[in-house]
């Protein structure tokens, strides 16, 4: 399915990779100090929304997203500050814990479908968070004041990472792979999977299809990019806390993916990027701290109510603007829609 | 007189909201500032569950800046130089307080930066090194060696709840025993060991082990009958915020109790005596104190026009929303503004310099000892005098003030075993 | 334990069990009629609290009428939230959950914007108490909640027993096409649901308020209790959720007072983790809705 269909598109397609390359690349030199500051987390948080959208692929919508995320910073965390294991090991090592809670996981809670695996999910998180808060636990998890002064990520030759824009290069490079491997999992055999079981299990499962097994792969893949999301954060900031990983922070997940939709690829990107300028720009310069939560609120029920299908939507119609209507249904197409 | 150099605050919000927008469409390199105005970062929580700690003290430092602004400025070197406080809103996030810490030094030119302090600090800490920003907090628990530019300049919390005991045990020998209550988090932790520490040095016996709560608690019943069935001379209420504080004292009140109480705080108290009686709330003892106290008029109180501060603050903002915090930010800015005006600069190391010379400064209650090597790794905690407040018919007063380092060269050996057993000493701190 | 301590913490429960009850009874209401969960039942319950903070402790009209106005203010909430946000929204469940966290940000933000961050002071109405002999205490403004709760969930229950409403609300909450293909009003029941399922979290939150300290923050707690008591209790099941609300808070409030709160909190996921794995339609959930 991923031959190379004809010539042209590709040429398109290079172009196009050519610009994101040096948009991305320029883009931090365009910004204030604090605004960069604000897009080295927006970039993880496109890998924490993009790795959510995966799981969702299969039907299954998760509340532990965000304590997910919580385990690889505390475990990455943990590694490097603790066993003195180096940064980037640590990182891996933390983005792997994740993953292999949410194999564990699974086996309670791929008991469950739809709401009650939301529900189910979401007291699973609960009660991980809470044992990181926990009063006997402090020794190993700080307790609700969590763990500070986490080792940065190690100079490399003169590269310092504490500086935003290296670090904003670090986390690009990082979550570009990522990316790339969770569109590659989307494409391939595993993720046309997910899809099927998504809309028709019953039908999956009479072809012979372990759903059981496809929804655990799915989940884990997500629970270790979340995780890797988690141990990116926790390095620059280099303090976390239960309170940073709570269902508030799960909701802002849910809202940037729901916002952007969830159809396509883009959809969560579009949707984290939209409400982050909006959020962290816009409505701070306006000197409203105290309403933002309403706008944000608003932004929300209008988003749901005018645009079901998100942001994403809302991206052939801006395409048709300057190209008309498409004479040729194919090309109007985005390329998650053309493998389908 | 002053008429050529008075921005007024509409002005200089739109210049602000200007330079803002400009800093995001431009090369945003250059700091943005007129001479004769200094600006303030105010980086606390704004919104959310722990706004109550920041946005009243906000609200103080204008009262502040007015009227400094008024009398014409703050004198550094020959220049007289406005004050200007810049907000920003870190949601008590340490990410939030990362990158507000970097658009306050780094793109609205702040010379010095007041923060609540807590979870978010850690997250600013490695800016303030790397900018060499002065940075002040109102939790000592953030001090510790590597951070040689935070100085909690007013409140120690909790190393005063020594004084409050200590008077207890002087004037109510008869009262032997005390239970304790904290809510679980790192205001509650070090307060509980400062309690235990306090207790055992007046020869209070604690009952039981002190009982740790969820801030998410929603009924504070069963704690209080917990605590109650221990049948203890002193109920202490540690340091909780007034949230919790409230329905405690009401749960105390309604079970019956009728021993002595001690706490840390009791904002909106008259609150508290409407809830529950004056009978009740007499002899209630803590460590905050109403600004129009006639004792605040003494020699020693640095703290400039207490009762008449206290009396805008109640006109400005109301009489039921003074709180603790709502002078103390206040107070951080006299130690600044007294410090610049001697360093002759706004340079953050050197005002640093100047407030630190001579190892004393003038803490809001009196001269005061820089102090904490031993608890924080670091003489960077402001310590002297400190009030012991007490209810009487309804109305809290002072009924002395103590001093803290007097007890801690007595005890101290108290403090550290209990801070230790604990966790809550410098080198255990995360 | 001490006998004493024993009794007051059965009290301190029994009036846990009443407010939370009032509270999840709305909430599966809600859920079971519009299939949504309502992620802002929390603020409706804050908004409960306000109305006496504003109409009792700050103008001073007598306490029961504030209850009562907290009672039809918050469920006229409701009619809007489901005229505004549900109605639209009826066969996208996600999208109900995600509305009403919209929603929940701008109630917030609106108490916050009218009164402040800080939290409230709500004198008591009485400060009247029922001493038992060996010193164990109930103040008649917890037992204003206790009887509240027994009296509106007593009514509530025949209401939906006897009455054509009633009848109609139920066999919405039990299968939604199919009562439409009986003729029933989809949008009638809904408003219904919707109102009465607010105005129980109001009136929580109304008679609540002088026992609190009402903050705008102060749902959340209280929605994931609930979260936890409907789950265990089943999603549909009105019976479910009075029976796990005395179950969760007796085990809540001895586990709080035994050991400790955030012992208590994990003990009560835990509980509806095991339900969830072992039966995931609820201790007294019916048919399976997914």
């Amino acid at each position: 399915m991923h031959k190379p269909e004809n010539k042209s598109p590709n040429i398109v397609g290079f172009i196009g990779f050519v610009l994101l390359v040096v948009v991305l690349a320029v883009l931090p030199h365009m910004l204030s100090f604090s605004q960069q500051e604000i897009l080295v987390l927006l970039v993880i948080n496109v890998l924490l929304v993009c790795s959510y959208r995966l799981l969702t692929l299969t039907g299954e919508w998760s509340l532990a997203h965000a304590v997910i995320m919580g385990v690889g910073a505390y475990a990455s965390a943990l590694a490097s500050k603790e066993l003195s294991v180096p940064v980037p090991l640590a990182m891996l090592i933390g983005a792997s814990v994740a993953g292999f809670l949410a194999f564990l996981l699974s086996f309670p809670l791929f008991r469950m479908k739809g709401f009650y695996f939301l529900i189910a999910s979401f007291a699973a998180g609960e009660v991980i968070r809470l044992s990181w808060k926990w009063s006997d636990l402090t020794f190993l998890f700080g307790g609700p004041k969590g763990i500070k002064r986490i080792p940065p990520f190690p100079d490399f030759l003169t590269i310092d990472f504490y500086e935003p824009v290296n670090y904003y290069y670090l986390c690009v490079v990082v979550v570009a792979v990522s990316l790339l491997i969770l569109y590659r999992v989307e494409k391939s055999r595993i993720g046309l999977t997910f899809h099927a079981i998504h809309w028709q299990d019953k039908l999956a499962e009479s072809v012979g299809v372990n759903t059981f097994r496809y929804r655990m792969l799915a989940f884990v893949i997500s629970a270790f990019f979340a995780g890797l999301a988690g141990a990116l954060y926790a390095h620059y900031v280099g303090a976390i806390a239960p309170k940073r990983f709570d269902v508030e922070e799960m909701v802002y997940i849910l809202i940037w993916a729901i916002v952007g939709g969830t159809a396509t690829f883009y959809g969560p990107i579009i949707g984290v990027v939209a409400l982050t300028i909006l959020n962290e720009v816009v409505l701070r310069s306006l000197g409203v701290d105290e309403m933002r939560p309403m706008f944000y609120g608003a932004v929300l029920i209008i988003a749901i109510l005018f645009m079901p299908n998100g942001l994403e939507g809302l991206v052939p119609k801006i395409k048709n603007l300057f190209t008309g209507p498409p004479k040729d249904g194919n090309r109007s197409l985005t390329p998650s829609q053309a493998t389908e | 007189m002053t008429s050529k150099f008075t921005i007024s605050r509409r002005d200089f919000l739109s210049t602000t909201a200007a330079a803002t927008v400009m800093a995001g469409v431009s090369m945003p390199k250059i700091a943005f500032g007129a001479d004769d105005v200094v600006k303030i970062g105010f980086l606390a929580p704004l919104t959310g569950e722990v706004a109550a700690w920041g946005k009243p003290g906000l609200d103080g430092c204008q009262i502040w800046a007015d009227w400094v602004n008024a009398d014409g400025g703050v004198k550094i070197g020959d220049k007289a130089y406005k004050v200007e406080f810049v907000p920003y809103d870190d949601e008590y996030d340490p990410s939030k307080a990362r990158t507000g810490a970097v658009k306050l030094i780094k793109e609205v030119g702040v010379k010095f930066v007041m923060m609540l302090g807590g979870d978010p600090w850690p997250g600013a800490a490695p800016i303030a090194e790397k900018e060499q920003m002065l940075f002040s907090t109102l939790l000592p628990s953030d001090l510790s060696p590597e951070t040689t530019l935070l100085v909690a300049p007013c409140e120690v919390h909790p190393i005063y709840n020594v004084t409050g005991v200590e008077w207890l045990a002087e004037k109510k020998p008869e009262l032997k025993t005390a239970v304790i209550c904290a809510q679980d988090d790192s205001l509650g932790k070090p307060s509980v060991a400062t309690y235990l520490a306090a207790f055992e040095a007046a020869g209070i016996e604690v009952l039981g082990k002190p009982i740790f709560f969820d801030p998410a608690t929603t009924d504070f019943a069963p704690i209080m009958s917990k605590m109650l069935a221990l049948k203890p001379d002193i109920v202490c209420l540690d340091t909780c915020y007034a949230d919790y504080v409230h329905p405690l004292v009401e749960q105390a009140f309604q079970q019956g109790f009728k021993g002595q109480m001690i706490s840390c705080t009791a904002d909106f108290y008259q609150k508290m005596v409407e809830k529950t009686s004056k009978e009740f709330m007499e002899g209630f003892v803590f460590q905050f104190p109403d600004f129009d106290d006639p004792a605040l008029n003494a020699e020693h109180v640095n703290f400039r026009k207490p009762n008449d501060f206290y009396a805008e603050f109640v006109k400005r903002f109301g009489a039921g929303e003074w709180s603790a915090v709502s002078w103390e930010y206040a107070s951080i800015m006299d130690l600044w503004a007294d410090a610049a005006g001697r360093a002759g600069t706004t340079e953050p190391v050197k005002v640093l310099e100047a407030m630190q010379v001579g190892g004393t400064g003038k803490q809001a209650f009196g001269e005061a000892d820089w102090w904490g090597k031993e608890l924080f790794g670091i003489d960077n905690a402001l310590v002297g005098l400190w009030p012991v407040v007490k209810i009487t018919d309804g109305k809290a007063r002072i009924q002395e003030f103590k001093s803290i380092p007097a007890w801690w060269d007595k005890h101290k050996d108290l403090l550290i075993k209990h801070m230790t057993a604990l966790d809550q000493m410098y080198f255990q701190r995360g | 334990m001490t006998p004493e301590l024993f009794f007051q913490t059965v009290i301190n429960a029994t009036y846990a069990a009443s407010y939370m009850a009032l509270i999840a009874v709305g909430f599966v209401l809600i859920f079971g009629v519009m299939g949504v969960v309502n992620f802002a039942h929390g603020e409706l319950y804050m908004a409960g609290a306000y109305t006496v903070v504003a109409l009792y402790a700050d103008q001073g009209f007598p306490f029961f009428l504030a209850v009562a106005a907290g009672l039809v203010f918050v469920g006229v909430l409701g009619l809007l939230m489901e005229f505004a946000l549900f109605r639209p929204l009826r066969d996208n469940p996600l999208g109900g959950l995600i509305a009403s966290i919209g929603f929940l940000l701008i109630l917030q933000t609106i108490a916050v914007l009218g009164f402040g961050v800080r939290m409230e002071n709500v004198p008591p109405s009485t400060q009247d108490k029922i001493v038992f002999l060996n010193g164990v205490v109930l103040t008649y403004q917890r037992l204003y909640v206790i009887v509240a709760a027994i009296g509106l969930l007593t009514a509530l229950w025949l209401f939906l027993r006897k009455s054509k409403f009633g009848w109609a609300l139920r066999a919405c909450a039990q299968d939604r096409e199919a009562a439409a293909l009986q003729g029933m009003s989809i949008n009638n029941t809904a408003r219904l649901a919707m109102f009465i399922g607010a105005a129980l979290a109001g009136v929580a939150g109304a008679l609540t308020a002088p026992l609190v300290s009402p903050t705008p923050f102060m749902g959340h707690p209280v929605v994931v209790a609930a979260f936890i008591i409907i789950i265990v209790g089943g999603l549909g099941s009105l019976e479910g959720a009075v029976l796990v609300s005395i179950l969760y808070a007796f085990v809540h409030t001895f586990v709080t007072t035994l050991y400790d709160g955030t012992l208590a909190n994990i003990v009560g996921l835990l509980l509806m983790l095991a339900v969830l794995i072992v039966k995931p339609t609820g201790l007294f959930g019916a048919k399976e809705r997914a």
